[in-house]
């Protein structure tokens, strides 16, 4: 499961940021979110006849591969980078 | 071989220099151009890990540059959402597709063969090259 997000933002003539999210704690704070998500999700499953467990399972296995991802786009003097750990 | 080895050669060749000058030049060339952990060359050998995306690019003058690492585990995990697709969202979606002159069947994609490509994905390199732009796609 992903720990860590990490965006950096570097613009001209202004101070970069660095932010680091740790995922676990924020997922904890809008855990009531995250199953009411998971709920609505399962209705959607249902609707559309949709295998739930099969489909929630798959979302699990994405989230669960996110670790590693790393986004890093530079243009002119302005970088972004977004990685996961 | 890169230009500056050949042309240190080439002055050995020709007696400008020794051939204790040359190696001392290759050593110096050596030490100047560590070799890139990014080169799909360059990369051990072994399972892949990550499916690499670098791109540099020219936009109205201002350079550009673009690197994604995505981990090749997570497009496994994302091939597994072909076998979610209501049948008759790839019903319709066959249909589009004939309309448009592909006459493509979708559900004939399994998700077992969607994990063959990318388990087949370790050996593939892609290079774009333009004035204005490189692209290189691999697997690290």
């Amino acid at each position: 499961m992903p720990q860590l997000l990490t965006v950096r933002v570097k613009r001209p003539d202004r101070r970069p940021i660095r932010i680091w999210v740790p995922l676990l704690p924020v997922v904890l704070v809008f855990s009531p979110f995250v199953v009411l998500a998971v709920l609505g999700a399962a209705v959607a499953c249902h609707v559309f006849r949709i295998d739930v467990v099969r489909a929630l399972g798959t979302g699990w296995r994405i989230v669960s591969a996110l670790p590693g991802t790393r986004v890093d786009l530079e243009f002119s003097r302005t970088a972004v980078l977004v990685a996961i750990r | 071989m890169n230009e500056e080895r050949k042309n240190i050669l080439d002055m050995l060749a020709e007696g400008k220099i020794t051939a204790e000058e040359a190696e001392q030049l290759i050593a110096a060339l050596e030490r100047a151009q560590p070799p890139t952990s990014a080169s799909p060359a360059a990369r051990p050998k072994g399972r892949a890990k990550y499916l690499r995306v670098m791109m540099e690019f020219l936009d109205e003058g201002e350079s550009g540059r673009l690197n994604v690492r995505v981990p090749l585990q997570l497009l496994r995990a994302g091939v597994q959402l072909a076998a979610l697709i209501p049948p008759q969202a790839l019903d319709r979606a066959n249909a589009e597709l004939s309309k448009s002159g592909v006459p493509f069947d979708l559900t004939q994609l399994k998700p077992e063969h969607l994990e063959a490509l990318v388990e087949h994905l370790d050996e593939t390199v892609v290079e774009l090259e333009q004035p204005d732009g490189h692209l290189r796609v691999f697997c690290e």
